[in-house]
């Protein structure tokens, strides 16, 4: 199989797909606000004033564009500096589940054994044992740990839960294509022409594991951000005061009643359209990445 | 294909339909002919109701209907009045009382209330090797020492307590009680009518086990059904003796995870007839003309307050720079945003109108002046550059909330950033009592009895560096010391005033906030009166209307 | 196949107490390095050294071990596996029986799973189907999109909507229109009603169902996809099998193979739906009792539930993998 061929053909189908693009786009306008928050606003999301909590939105240009929240901060502001966790925390569990899981179903597959007994086993204790409680055991254990209030310190227990319960998906995917791949006839060959394990594996076996696990990757991001409120409403997430689209989510969905639905909405709207654009774009890279569904 | 389809939806809903029809409803609501049923709420930890053992709102609200005590309060003054007891008699100097017990009381099974009923209740919880939570309160009469375990260093039990009965508590005949205390208390009488003093059946102690969910009690409710984590049932005591008895015949009480603001949606929606909105949907509920009918309030008397880790090293062992903390803070600014009709500014220790000896306005620097609060900070000198202040709590959302907010005001007008440091609410008092928090913390005090001293005591620390605060005034413990062999109740308040003004000028904590009762009721409700003390609405004197 | 069922429950057992191990560890170290529950037993109040010993005591954390970070504590590990394997479950902190707890428990959070799964089924097999005939269709794009978008809404804010916007209303209305002694009132509720635990729980399971419906809709989209272009669907039509017969038999029936992983697997995540909608809906179900105790350090309690529910799932998967055999003639378990 020719992995250039392969690319290449996937981009040409992804480009004539206009909800791609858009998907695309969307992804890439959350990504910029990321990276560079001062684009879209001046307010700093700590400066809150009590006495003005729940503006109503006051459009464009005004002081609080998107108004204000129950506790007086700018809902823009915090919407802004709820990006950069939401989708830090995203990456860094995926890319480090990925790592993870690749390498362990890399070993279980190719070496199988006691290797893969092992692997095998812990995959069946972590896949038994429910994420939730796991998360909660896990974060009372070091909730008493002072880690900084830096991006990433804010991030690195949830991150470090959801890696622990993230990486299973991958190794048994990669598991199983490396066992189909393994006994293929270029395979094989290389082996007997004495080619060393890691050769074969970093070579051959690999690539032909990669497509649909790289298939994965935008909807196992959509299903962190999704998760990430799901734990900040449980209380267990990033810890306030700083802040995600899943905390700004938990607490404005208090005031639905409350004559300020304006702070559940704006983030509820970016998660949504987050997590649509990239399942989005996830299933139209499986599309293009699939061999077996594009015939 | 369509009749597949049409097939398989039918079959999905025919499943549905199975599962939830069948039959119609039985018939367990309130009709005119059943028996008329008060529906409030509990909270779903309440672990148990045996007296002695509670300490909770909620169990304290249950066993409020269940038993009597030989006091109850008056809901206008706090005042005890007599109620079980016939008298209630201090010796001159406050060390021995004589209770006697009114005649011809039983408990829901029948045995008599009589002195003994209280001397085996009082005796099982003084003990400390059976570890009930209401063990504390006799620690004031004398004999107390004698039935705790003995400890090692490690905290390990080395040997159970010596005695099996306070040497203090003397049954002089039937009906009455000797009661020698370790030191003179002139409020005695007032702690009487708490749960863990009620007393309690033969019966209940010979399998305390099976008490502790059936409860035979002595007061106008017996438990009928508790389905413990969902619903609880007490039905009218038929032979009631005494005087407040219900004019309806039984309570449900239906369990929430999540306490009372979960119960309002149904409430709206008829089947609960006690609730409280959630913040959110306070303003609706108050600016409804017909809702705003069915509604009592009453300042409560629960104090949330700030304290700071006296034990370590830092700017706020200075008192200006605890000061600027509290005068930085906006209380009516937060209170009205987060928690309008359920909090109230706090601006003294012991709670105005709500306990004898408590008023308004002893914390002077308990008001939000941002200048004065700057000046402050610069007399302390200043927030070290770089630091981050800490503010540890519990992980209630309502909580986080409100600290963030505090968080917020501080940061706003001093400019000291801080961070918060949320641990699980059970390892909160765990890391406090170690000394284990750096910086400012939340504290929340609930009364036990309604006196002035009872805000007040828990702040002696004994020696320098020691209790939650690492605050130690011998001025003030010696106050204490003082009020609590004064010759008369009256007396007593007083001086516990002058330790209150103490506490005051020495500013070791900050008042932030006193909890504020609040109740809509149902149309058929009527007489709902909150206890001033507990803020809970009073069960027995709640009239049922058809 | 028997022996492989053999395997497949030794296999489950070690996986069983490497799962109580590892939690009595986390909640071992748990209560050393963040001291005994006993302490939160007295709030507010300041314990004497005897009061907490003796309230340890009482809540069986009297073993020296527990005050000794990086102690296993293997001691009170063993006497409670002692203790299961003589069918006792324990009591949790609190002396109430365990049994009591998960008998009173469970009912209800079975009950909710059951309405999510019947929702998943129905709602997979009629929209999945459906992308999956018409694939490429703007139907088909509106069924994926829109299953998309409702997993993409977190199911929380989806049941605080309905408590707190949509449930009463609805409940009046409904009163209303077809009286207070009929069942429509009762499905509106806005709180579980432990007197009429199936009525009350409908809305709150389809909720939970519909928010995590997605993933189930793509499965069987896409195994009726590969089943549409497999060599059997193909021979079946050539045979001139009418299009009706070709679907049910052997496309819905193949793909019902991945249906039943989904099942399975749906049993090991429904936990997390359940604490939430248990907590919302105010149910007294295991998701919420197992939250509560982790949070209350109640060691016993959390073993006891976390070892019944590891047995059920691990039943569950054994089943799932048996019904395979079943289902698909060319699996076969030597």
């Amino acid at each position: 199989m020719n992995d250039v061929g392969l690319v290449s053909a996937a981009w040409r189908t992804l480009r004539r797909r206009p909800d791609v693009i858009v998907a695309a786009l969307i992804v890439l306008f959350f990504a910029v606000m990321a990276a560079f928050p001062r684009l879209f606003t001046a307010t700093s999301p700590r400066t809150c004033a009590i006495r003005e909590a729940r503006l109503d939105p006051q459009g464009w240009g005004a002081a609080h564009p998107l108004g204000t929240d129950a506790l007086g901060c700018d809902v823009l502001a915090t919407l802004v500096a709820g990006v950069r966790p939401s989708l830090l925390l995203a990456f860094v569990v995926v890319g480090a589940s990925l790592l993870i899981g690749v390498t362990l179903g890399l070993l279980a597959g190719y070496y199988l054994g006691w290797a893969d007994y092992l692997i095998s086993r812990t995959i069946e204790v972590f896949l038994v044992v429910p994420l939730l409680l796991a998360a909660l055991l896990l974060l009372s254990l070091f909730k008493n740990v002072d880690l900084g209030a830096g991006t990433f310190d804010v991030i690195l227990l949830p991150a470090v839960v959801l890696i622990l319960f993230n990486w299973m998906g991958y190794a048994r995917y990669v598991r199983a294509s490396v066992l189909e791949a393994k006994n293929l006839d270029y395979v094989t060959a290389a082996r007997s022409l004495g080619a060393s394990d890691l050769r074969i594996m970093f070579r051959h076996v690999l690539p032909n594991a990669i497509g649909p696990v790289t298939a994965l990757i935008p909807t196992s991001i959509a299903a962190v951000i999704g998760t990430e409120a799901v734990l900040s409403f449980l209380g267990i997430g990033v810890r306030p005061p700083a802040t995600s689209w899943g905390i700004q989510i938990s607490q404005g969905s208090e005031w639905v009643l409350g004559g300020a639905p304006h702070i559940l909405i704006a983030p509820l709207v970016c998660l949504i359209a987050a997590v649509l654009s990239l399942v989005v774009l996830g299933d139209a890279l499986r599309d293009a990445l699939d061999p077996r569904l594009t015939a | 294909m369509r009749q597949t389809r049409i097939a398989t939806f039918a079959a999905g809903a025919a499943v549905v339909a199975l599962t939830v029809a069948g039959c119609t409803p039985d018939d367990t609501e309130p009709d005119s002919a059943g028996p008329l049923t008060l529906e409030t709420w509990i909270s779903q930890d309440m672990e148990t109701l045996f007296p002695g053992d509670a300490g909770a709102y909620d169990n304290i609200s249950v066993l409020d209907t269940v038993y009597d005590g030989l006091v109850r309060y008056d809901p206008e003054t706090t005042e005890p009045y007599n109620y079980v007891a016939e008298s209630i008699e201090p010796n001159d100097d406050n060390t021995v009382w004589t209770i006697t017990i009114k005649p011809g009381l039983t408990f829901q099974n029948g045995e008599p209330v009589d002195a003994e009923a209280f001397a085996r209740s009082w005796n099982y919880t003084a003990d400390g090797d059976n570890g009930l939570y209401a063990n504390y309160f006799f620690g004031i009469i004398e004999g107390y020492d004698e039935m705790q375990p003995e400890t090692d260093d490690a905290g390990e039990i080395v040997a159970e307590g010596a005695a099996d009965e306070l040497s203090g508590l003397k049954v002089t005949d039937d009906l009455t009680l000797e009661v020698t205390l370790s030191s003179p208390f002139a409020g005695f009488a007032t702690m009487l009518g708490y749960t863990g003093f009620f007393p309690v059946a033969q019966e209940c102690l010979d399998d305390v086990e099976a008490c502790a969910t059936q409860p035979i009690g002595n007061g106008p409710f017996q438990v009928t059904d508790w389905q413990q984590g969902q619903e609880l049932t007490a039905e009218r005591w038929a032979d009631y003796p005494l005087e407040e008895a219900p004019n309806y015949d039984a309570i449900h009480w239906t369990e929430y995870s999540a306490g009372e603001t979960a119960s309002w949606a149904d409430f709206q929606a008829g089947d609960i007839d006690l609730s409280f909105p959630p913040t959110a949907e306070v303003e609706a509920a108050q600016s409804d003309p017909e809702l705003s009918e069915r509604y009592v309030e009453q300042p409560g008397a629960a104090l949330t307050f700030l304290g700071f880790s006296g034990y370590t090293e830092g700017p706020w062992n200075d008192k200006e720079f605890r000061k600027a903390i509290s005068m930085a803070i906006d209380r009516e600014g937060i209170i009205s945003s987060l928690g309008s009709g359920q909090a109230a500014p706090a601006d003294s220790w012991a709670v105005p109108g709500g306990v004898p000896g408590g008023e308004a306005g002893t914390c002077e620097w308990c008001v939000y002046d941002p200048e004065a609060a700057k000046a402050a900070l610069e007399a302390a000198g200043g927030w070290p550059e770089g630091e981050t202040l800490q503010i540890s709590l519990g992980d209630d959302d309502a909580e986080v909330e409100y600290f963030t907010a505090i968080g917020n005001s501080i940061e706003e007008v001093l400019g000291i950033p801080y961070e918060l440091n949320i641990v699980s609410s059970d390892d909160y008092f765990t890391i406090r009592s170690e000394q284990g928090y750096d910086g400012m913390f939340r504290n929340n005090w609930f009364p036990d009895y309604p006196l002035n001293e009872n805000y007040l005591s828990f702040y002696a620390s004994g020696e320098p560096g020691a209790g939650h605060w690492g605050w130690y005034s011998k001025e003030f413990e010696d106050k204490l010391d003082e009020a609590a062999a004064a010759p008369s109740l009256d007396e007593s308040v007083a001086l516990y005033q002058e330790a209150e003004a103490i506490l005051a000028e020495e500013f070791p904590t900050i008042p932030f906030r006193w909890s504020f009762s609040a109740t809509y009721y149902s149309e058929r409700l009527d007489n709902v009166i909150l206890n001033p003390f507990s803020g809970a609405p009073i069960l027995r004197d709640i009239e049922i209307s058809e | 196949m028997g022996r492989y069922i053999v395997r497949r429950l030794a296999q489950a057992v070690g996986t069983l107490l490497l799962v109580m191990f590892v939690l009595h560890l986390l909640t071992t170290v748990a209560i050393q390095l963040n001291g005994t529950p006993a302490q939160a037993f007295f709030g507010d109040r300041v314990a004497s050294p005897a009061q907490i010993a003796s309230v340890e005591r009482r809540f069986n954390l009297d073993d020296p071990c527990f005050d000794q970070p990086g102690n296993p504590c293997l001691g009170p590990f063993v006497e409670r596996l002692g203790q299961y394997a003589r069918g006792d479950l324990g009591t949790n902190l609190r002396g109430r029986e365990v049994t009591d707890i998960v008998a009173a428990a469970a009912p209800n959070t079975l009950r909710l799973f059951s309405v999510v799964l019947v929702t998943w089924l129905a709602l997979g097999m009629l929209l999945g189907s459906a992308a999956a005939r018409w694939r490429g269709s703007p139907g088909d794009h509106g069924i994926r999109l829109s299953s998309v978008l409702i997993d993409a809404f977190p199911v929380f804010v989806l049941l605080v909507v309905y408590r707190y916007v949509v449930a009463v209303p609805l409940n009046r209305w409904s009163e209303q229109t077809f009286g207070e002694n009929s069942w429509p009132p009762y499905w509106f509720k806005p709180s579980f009603d432990p007197s009429h635990p199936w009525a009350t729980i409908v809305v709150p399971g389809i909720l939970l169902g519909l928010a995590g419906s997605a993933a189930f809709i793509r499965l069987v989209r896409a195994s009726q996809l590969e089943s549409y272009q497999g060599d059997h669907v193909r021979t079946a039509r050539s045979k001139g099998l009418g299009e009706r017969h070709v679907i049910l038999h052997h496309v819905v029936r193949n793909s019902s193979v991945p249906v039943v992983t989904a099942i399975g697997l749906a049993f090991v995540e429904g936990l997390g739906g359940a604490v939430i909608t248990e907590g919302i809906m105010n149910i007294y179900g295991i998701g919420g009792v197992l939250w509560q105790a982790v949070q209350d350090d109640d060691v016993a309690l959390v073993i006891a539930v976390v070892t019944l529910l590891t047995v059920v799932t691990v039943l569950v998967m054994i089943i799932v993998d048996i019904v395979y055999a079943l289902l698909d003639p060319r699996i076969r378990y030597e």
